[in-house]
């Protein structure tokens, strides 16, 4: 069992319903094959660097999953025959990467959740003055 | 002093991915921002003699923009 990073650009013409569905048959797929979805990130449109199938954007998804590593050759095919994908990248992590990766979302949460801390704080400070 | 001549038309030798505690560098691929700088105008990688990075991070770099270029974030070639 390895550590994967799947980066997948959607049609960009698709509304977040279908991308949430999409998301859904891709992690029943890896979930069937021995794996686990550990993050899925949403960057949402994006303007290309280049034409990909005749689309100048893209939604862009983020996963890290595990997965038995005799199946990637099975998901980079799914990935091939999704009609909505268009382009697909699969990583394979080490795991100081994936930890790093893992970790990163947690700290930005805690900053913002301290910021609005602050904030709130502030809020409740500015409040007494007046 | 041709050498602090030459310094002073490129742009100092200052590594600016390496910290220094001396930890692993970890260059993301879809981290733009960062990647965008060392980048010609026409989609090229700047080579480490002008950008001034350590050989170690200029390595990481170039796999990194390689890999970005793949997934379309960064261009390939940019015409004109």
């Amino acid at each position: 069992m390895r550590s994967y990073q799947s980066v997948l650009i959607l049609k960009p013409d698709i509304d977040e319903a279908r991308v949430a569905v999409a998301l859904e048959k891709i992690g029943e797929f890896i979930k069937s094959n021995g794996g686990a979805c550990l993050k899925i990130e949403n960057w949402g449109k994006k303007r290309l660097a280049y034409r990909v199938k005749k689309n100048r954007f893209g939604i862009y998804l983020n996963l890290y999953h595990t997965l038995e590593s005799a199946k990637v050759s099975d998901l980079e095919n799914k990935y091939k025959l999704f009609d909505l994908i268009i382009k697909y990248m699969v990583l394979r992590l080490e795991d100081d990467e994936l930890e790093r990766a893992l970790g990163k979302e947690s700290e930005t949460e805690e900053a913002a959740s301290a910021n609005g801390d602050d904030k709130a704080e502030k809020k409740t400070e500015t409040k007494k003055d007046s | 002093m041709p050498e602090t001549k030459k310094r002073s038309f490129f742009s100092q030798k200052i590594c600016r991915f390496c910290n220094d505690d001396q930890s692993k560098v970890y260059i993301d691929f879809f981290d733009i921002k960062a990647l965008k700088p060392l980048i010609s105008e026409r989609g090229k990688i700047v080579p480490s003699r002008i950008s001034g990075n350590c050989a170690k991070c200029q390595r990481i770099l170039t796999r990194a923009i390689k890999k970005a270029r793949n997934i379309a974030l960064l261009p390939f070639a940019v015409e004109h």
